[in-house]
């Protein structure tokens, strides 16, 4: 079940809370955070803000986010060496981050692509998915607080 | 360092110690202090959440300012008396610790802190791993000696702006040297997170008494979504501000900002209640 691709009704569940702690994270309007602007160029977003998105995200979902979460899932089964190579991605670790973030535009992704610059990508919706798979996942699949 | 593990730390022992979950400890106030902050009482709170960390870290890690939920002041602590500390610790790893804790004094509670996260930096950049193991042990052992602590001389706030009753802002002048730097940090002096709030809290208890009927006595009550965004240095003209977002017959909610040539630095929120409310 959690490896099937999370779906639009899913992420929309989710994605008013999502949005609502994104706003309140980044200091902007809810209304500013669609679900496709990325998050650093879109809405200059820092490393506080996506640890304090986290954390809120962790706190309104009753989830546990462990840290770099997106780039291990997005690696799956293959091997550090063969995802990356001094700090950039491999062609086979950027075709399997392509197929994580589905929902980024192709041409978003750029070759050679740093490890470090993985973040320019998000978008809420990446979270959202982050927090769908959480739901799945979790027993009694809880809501998000009211 | 003449003021190593004195002009800036508010631990003097680990009384009670669970490996990266949960720590007990005190701090003796000075006697001969004017006063002692509750931003201070904090200070401590997270200095022993601290302590837990970096050695779950093994001192190759430290945190840092950067999160906080909720802080809930419900009392004070005067010089001459004991803080009695306790902290949780939620989790913790090379990244980040979530954590809360509290502060009382003679079992009457002062402080409460709620939701705390702290990014987990290199500690080699702000302190030397083996001195701080040696200060750890100390705090484990005997402890270290008691009433060290000067006093801090607050930063003056001159007034920039101000729209009665709703805004108040003002430049806060980051001194370029001070003894608290010798302890935060030895490697990378960093001007405190609890005292930035410190003097935001002083604005903001000004802001409110323009408000709230005269002739009360005002105390902050809660402090919430606190977030630094980046480290204030010594030196650093910072510009802090506070705004009124409603006030009943006792009680005001406030915004807090902070910034450094026009960036901000620093948020928050906080409520000031007359004394005897909340």
């Amino acid at each position: 079940m959690t490896t099937a691709e999370i779906t639009r009704e899913e992420i929309s569940a989710v994605y008013p809370k999502v949005a609502q702690i994104m706003a309140d994270a980044l200091g902007c309007d809810v209304e500013q955070v669609g679900l496709s602007v990325p998050l650093i160029e879109g809405l200059n977003a820092e490393s506080i803000d996506f640890l304090d998105i986290v954390f809120n995200l962790e706190r309104a979902f009753k989830l546990k986010i462990p840290r770099g979460k997106i780039v291990e899932d997005a690696r799956g089964d293959l091997p550090e060496t063969a995802f990356e190579e001094k700090g950039h991605l491999t062609d086979a670790g950027l075709k399997r981050l392509r197929e994580y973030l589905s929902e980024v535009p192709a041409d978003r992704f750029r070759s050679p692509m740093r490890v470090a610059d993985i973040p320019k990508l998000f978008t809420p919706e990446t979270f959202c998915k982050i927090v769908a798979r959480g739901l799945r996942a979790g027993p009694g699949a809880p809501k998000p607080d009211a | 360092m003449p003021d190593r593990f004195s002009a800036f730390s508010f631990v003097d022992r680990i009384t009670a110690l669970e490996d990266g979950r949960r720590a007990r400890g005190h701090f003796a106030i000075p006697a001969g202090l004017p006063a002692f902050s509750t931003c201070l009482v904090a200070e401590a709170v997270g200095q022993l959440a601290a302590w837990v960390a970096m050695a779950q870290a093994d001192f190759q890690r430290r945190p840092v300012a950067a999160l906080s939920g909720e802080t809930r002041i419900v009392g004070e602590a005067a010089p001459g008396e004991i803080l009695d500390l306790g902290v949780e610790i939620e989790s913790c790893d090379a990244d980040a610790v979530v954590y809360g804790g509290w502060a009382r004094v003679a079992d009457t509670p002062v402080l409460e802190l709620r939701w705390c996260v702290g990014p987990m930096l290199p500690l080699v950049d702000f302190d030397a791993p083996e001195a701080l193991r040696g200060d750890f042990e100390t705090l484990c052992g005997p402890g270290k000696p008691p009433s060290r602590f000067p006093g801090i001389t607050a930063p003056d706030l001159a007034l920039i702006d101000r729209i009665p009753g709703q805004r108040l802002r003002a430049a806060l002048n980051v001194p370029v040297s001070a003894p608290f730097f010798g302890d935060h940090f030895p490697r990378r002096p960093v001007f405190p997170a609890t005292l930035l709030l410190d003097a935001q809290i002083r604005l903001a208890v000004r802001l409110a008494g323009e408000t709230l009927p005269p002739g009360q006595r005002l105390r902050p009550a809660r402090v919430a979504d606190v977030k630094m965004r980046s480290f204030i240095l010594p030196g650093q003209a910072v510009e802090i501000e506070t705004v009124m977002r409603s006030a009943t017959d006792g009680a005001a909610e406030l915004t807090l900002a902070a910034t450094v040539e026009g960036k901000r630095v620093a948020t928050g929120r906080m409520e000031i209640v007359s004394r005897g409310s909340g």
